[in-house]
């Protein structure tokens, strides 16, 4: 009668406070925190040491029971995939009903039974659920293994794999952890075709007589069921189950890289990279760093408002998403990891920010508000989970999985609020690695290796299983009928037409650009056998370029013989006519620029090597590089071309971006003329 | 015996007739057009505010595709009132999680709070449909967040251009024949003032739904849900377009090259009507009768039996105005992708034939009575499934009676509607084969 009143009164003043007008200029503050509830499950526990938790909840009539076998972890070795066809073994029949009729009846009844090597799980209707544990409990306790299930299971399994095989985020998945806990390690081992095929019906019949016992087990059972109903059903079910010795296994150590680097793995069709940076660390929930950590990786990368995924979605639009996060781990060591995957352009880019991002939460505070926010979050979730039947369930089972103190989620806001910015700080420099972490690259070489060389990072090889291996070759085979004339042909082609290119007697072009607060202009004149070039700063000749067959002078002094041999070579009213007709100009491949094939004319000389690139789409040139190594000494130069624009029915680029020291300087084209302002007196 | 005994047990229990368990909700329209249902649900301290759009890509026109889904994205960038970037701090920094999601019919956006902020989730949702900023940065940005999207589900993932390739093949006038994330091509051709006039069109409280699922108090809620949504003014009315298909009367052939797989798959399908319809409902039945559970006909026969499939499936993956009935396969060993089409035809060609026998039927209701009880097991869920069944089959109170009708539906019916649309001249075969390396 009480609360009744009291929510009439409640009732009125909400009423009353709710006429009043809303100020949508201003984001609605919080009503006062909800109460909330932490259920506790009932629990008991049989003679052979199977431990029972239930959560009674009678709102919908359902039930789910998960049996959980919670052993030392186990290293298959070159037996990978005995646990998962052990798995799937379970179900296939028992020495009470066969196959077909455990099939029929669970679907009948519009159940679920689902097994793997060390549980078995099931959900229904409450009012089938004393048959259906019962089906359950007889197929994960008297299982029997015929070869012809063996046979079928194996094969499928072989089969699945190949699935997999060839989606970048799997392989990445795998070679991450085989890399970070290394293959000898339960967690970095993973199944093959080859070691599915050392598996034989007597190692699955092994694997389930040593591993699937009581000793270590919990049954959880949720929904609309009765304490005293289920224990009868418990016992009936699983109290004849023995327990047995389990046998021992040290877990091999897990260290980290000397020095952070470059993990690579070639997947040649991939258009995502798959980029991870990667450490072990010795995380457990029973630490009294936990909070602070989750709360750290939360603030780095643990959802949409976290520092990676404004970084590297919101701000640069590399990825869908980029995340980070670590695992706790009672039993060996934990992962860290921070991840996405990203399109081949930005992999270099992208793998520079997540070691920025993580640098940075290691060497500066993160702000109050960044905690503030974060702990809400984890609040929230808190909160809006709690009172689910499975999260009693499962809170439950991690405190006894965990060696938690039994207060553990009593505690947990409190804990959680209590983190603060110095915390922060302290555990992303103890479990967060940046001089000591794999960065785990897979994707597609071609195009995202040459710009990951230039980190400064040593890079690893990989194949997609892990093994250590060579470079992967970067260079495409050439298409069958491609050839030096046919790139040039189709080169002359897109800027004007073959027979119209040949059939003109000279070009004069002229650039302009502005560096260093000066006008440049470069002026090009080139005939059939002479070449001149004029290149002023704000009106000021500053260098003169004459080439004929005799030689090559730069203001009016020869330059020396063997250096003007190799460049004479490029005479022609365009430079790639001289390509046409020099023997030591060759199609030597296609290599991408900017993420396009082109095709690359190579001319080796002693002092003076080119390349010229040609978008194997368009045709057109895209870029030329220079190398020029004289008394020990070699440089570079290299200008790419774009932008083509037509000029007396010619195209030329009409813009031409070089590297002027550390600057990048735009040329524009000023103008261009075919067969006019080219004289004699111009290569004199 | 034991067993007989026990099934007659259970059949006595259904005669008793199922489990009443009723979703109470009410609904009602403020002045601008808006629908609103509100499911009070005080068991936990949890709050779920939803609004769900009519548009989807079908009402996106060609040349111009993935309008929908880019404004899936677009609609988080910020509002009058909420700075762009800061509407994930928001709904996090008070404990809530938010999501959304696109399909050809609909969009549906969503915050879920710990009941505290219920006001917090009117506001936002309120701000989006009223003010939304849409300018050349947020479009600029999502735009490469969309292409990423795209590079990462469809075309670096395994299988991944399946429906593409399905819709592409089964439509050839209705917008369904591309799919939601549309084209690169058109997102990166449209203009900032195409954006703002989709925007306009159809992100209206007349065309729209709002859900508010939890634990709230009913008397204040509304009076919220007026303050807040009322202002927003109604647009004109949004005309759904009504494009129909010639009937596909000759068997459609098509492959498609995959480089991110190893084993092939076939894909048989057949268009079938409305989800709306009874029809497309005892199509969901024969997917449960060909490939629910391992006791079902094509993957006991296929997968168990023949071993000539490591996976098979049966759906119907139904839409507003129609429907793809797809089976699927991804063969084992030798088996050739033209003997698993054969074998997967000859299951349907049986439900053609014979009925389904009165056992099967039973499994079947009881089935869908547990699909029932657990798709109704969080306030999420009901919120969604409020806003469609009111939004696209146009009767919220379906979360209560659909099963009604499944539970309806004769052995008759499933052996005519078979007949009726899966058969061979109606279908589409789609080879879907591994891309050899260039190597």
């Amino acid at each position: 009668m009480k609360t009744k009143i009291l929510s009439i009164i409640t009732l009125f003043l909400m009423t009353l406070s709710m006429s009043a007008q809303i100020d949508r200029t201003i984001q609605p503050k919080p009503g006062p925190a909800p109460k909330i509830n932490i259920g506790k499950p009932e629990t008991f526990e049989l003679k052979n040491g199977l431990k029972v938790l239930v959560v009674e909840n009678h709102i919908l009539p359902r039930v789910s029971a998960t049996l959980t076998i919670n052993n030392n972890l186990i290293f298959e070795g070159d037996k990978a995939g005995v646990s998962g066809l052990t798995g799937s073994l379970l179900g296939t029949g028992t020495n009470k009903i066969n196959k077909d009729s455990f099939d029929e009846e669970v679907d009948y009844l519009g159940a679920n039974i689902n097994f793997s090597s060390q549980s078995a799980s099931m959900r229904s209707l409450s009012k089938y659920f004393p048959r259906v544990l019962e089906l359950m409990a007889d197929a994960a306790l008297h299982p029997v293994f015929t070869q012809e299930e063996f046979d079928k299971e194996s094969t499928k399994l072989i089969e699945s794999l190949k699935i997999g095989e060839k989606s970048v985020s799997n392989i990445a998945n795998r070679v991450e952890n085989a890399l970070a806990y290394g293959k000898n390690h339960p967690y970095g081992e993973f199944t093959s075709p080859k070691s599915v095929k050392n598996v034989n019906l007597n190692d699955v019949k092994n694997f389930y007589s040593t591993y699937f016992k009581p000793n270590n087990a919990y049954l959880v059972i949720v929904g609309d069921v009765n304490l005293k109903e289920v224990k009868k059903l418990v016992k009936k079910g699983f109290a004849k189950w023995q327990k047995g010795t389990l046998p021992t296994y040290t877990i091999p150590d897990v260290n980290n890289v000397a020095k952070t680097e470059i993990d690579f793995v070639d997947m040649p069709h991939a258009v995502q990279s798959n980029v991870a940076m990667v450490n072990s660390t010795n995380l457990k929930m029973s630490s009294p760093d936990y909070f602070a950590v989750k709360l750290a990786n939360y603030i780095l990368g643990g959802g949409g408002e976290a520092r990676l995924f404004l970084n590297l979605r919101e701000d640069k639009g590399y990825t869908y998403g980029a995340y980070s996060s670590i695992s706790s781990d009672e039993k060996t060591s934990a992962l860290f990891s921070a991840s996405a995957q990203v399109r081949n352009m930005v992999t270099d880019s992208s793998a520079v920010e997540f070691v920025k991002e993580i640098k940075k939460i290691r060497d500066t505070k993160v702000t109050d508000e960044e905690l503030k926010n974060a702990k809400a979050a984890y609040v929230g979730s808190f909160v809006r989970n709690v009172e689910k039947p499975a999260t009693i369930a499962r809170y439950a089972l991690n405190i006894r999985r965990n060696n938690l103190p039994e207060n553990f989620y009593e505690t947990y806001l409190q804990n959680i609020n209590a983190v603060t910015v110095a915390d922060i700080q302290r555990v992303a420099q103890k479990y967060l690695s940046a001089d000591h972490a794999r960065i785990i690259v897979v994707g597609k070489a071609l195009d995202v290796l040459p710009n990951l060389e230039k980190l400064p990072y040593k890079i690893n090889y990989f194949d997609k299983e892990a093994n250590k291996t060579s470079k992967p070759d970067l260079s495409k085979p050439i298409p069958a009928g491609v050839t030096k004339q046919t790139v040039l042909n189709n080169y002359f082609n897109a800027i004007g037409g073959v027979d119209k290119i040949k059939s003109i007697k000279s070009t004069l072009v002229t650039y302009e650009a502005s560096a260093m607060g000066n006008t440049i202009q470069s002026t090009e004149k080139r005939t059939a056998d002479k070449y001149a070039n004029e290149t002023s700063m704000g009106g000021n000749v500053m260098a003169k370029v004459i080439m004929t067959k005799d030689g090559v002078t730069m203001n009016k002094q020869p330059l020396p013989a063997a250096m003007a041999k190799d460049m004479i070579s490029g005479l022609g009213t365009f430079l790639e006519m001289g390509l046409l007709q020099n023997e030591n100009s060759k199609l030597t491949g296609i290599e991408p620029i900017d993420g396009k094939d082109t095709y690359v004319i190579t001319t080796k000389g002693d002092v003076v090597s080119t390349s010229i690139y040609f978008d194997v789409k368009t045709s057109l040139k895209v870029r030329e590089s220079q190398t020029v190594s004289m008394g020990g000494r070699t440089q570079n130069q290299a200008a790419n071309f774009s932008d083509y624009k037509e000029f007396n029915g010619i195209m030329f680029a009409g813009v031409k971006t070089a590297k002027v020291g550390p600057q990048t300087v735009t040329f524009k084209l000023l103008n261009a003329k075919v067969n006019e302002g080219v004289t004699d007196v111009d290569f004199q | 015996m034991r067993k007989t005994f026990f099934l007659s047990f259970l059949t006595l229990l259904l005669s008793l007739g199922t489990f009443a368990q009723k979703v109470s909700f009410e609904e009602y329209n403020l002045s601008n057009g808006l629908h609103v249902i509100l499911h009070q649900d005080n068991t936990a301290p949890v709050v779920t505010t939803s609004v769900m759009y009519h548009v989807g890509s079908k009402n996106e026109v060609v040349g111009r595709t993935g309008f929908a889904h880019f404004f899936e994205h677009l609609l988080f960038e910020g509002t009058k009132n909420i700075k762009r970037g800061d509407w994930f701090k928001i709904v996090s920094a008070n404990g809530g999680t938010n999501n959304a999601n696109t399909t050809q019919d609909r969009t549906y956006y969503y915050e879920v709070f710990p009941s505290n902020n219920l006001k917090l989730g009117l506001w936002m949702e309120s701000e989006r449909m009223m003010h939304p900023i849409i300018n050349q940065i947020g479009v600029d940005t999502q735009n490469e967040v969309v292409k990423e999207e795209k590079r990462l589900r469809v075309d670096n993932s395994p299988y991944g251009q399946w429906t593409s390739q399905v819709f592409k093949n089964l439509f050839k006038k209705h917008p369904y024949h591309w799919v939601t994330i549309g084209s690169m091509a058109d997102l990166d051709a449209a203009t900032l003032e195409e954006f703002r006039a989709f925007n306009k069109k159809f992100y209206l409280p007349n065309n729209a739904v709002l859900v508010v699922s939890g634990d709230f108090e009913l008397a204040s809620t509304k009076k919220l849900v007026k303050a807040y949504f009322e202002p927003i003014p109604a647009g004109p009315k949004v005309v759904q377009s009504n494009i129909k298909e010639e009937p596909i009367t000759k068997e459609i052939k098509t492959t498609y090259y995959d480089s991110n797989i190893q084993i092939p798959a076939v894909f048989t399908v057949y268009r079938t009507p409305a989800m709306t319809t009874r029809d497309a409902r005892i199509l969901d039945m024969i997917s449960d009768i060909l490939s629910g559970g391992k006791s079902s006909r094509l993957y006991k026969k296929l997968v168990d039996k023949d071993k000539k499939a490591l996976q098979i499936a049966a759906f119907n993956y139904s839409l507003e105005d129609y429907g793809a009935y797809i089976v699927l396969a991804l063969p084992l060993g030798k088996t050739s992708l033209d003997e698993l089409v054969n074998d997967m035809n000859k299951e349907i060609v049986k439900l053609q034939s014979n009925l389904i026998s009165e056992r099967e039927l039973q499994k079947l209701r009881n089935k869908f009575e547990n699909k029932f009880v657990n798709s109704n097991a969080s306030v999420e869920g009901i919120a969604n499934s409020l806003a469609r069944f009111h939004l696209l089959y146009g009767d919220a109170n379906l979360i209560n009676t659909e099963i009604n009708i499944y539970n309806s539906v004769t052995r008759e019916e499933i052996r005519d509607v078979a007949k009726k649309y899966l058969n061979p001249n109606q279908r589409l075969v789609l080879d879907y084969l591994p891309k050899k390396d260039k190597e």
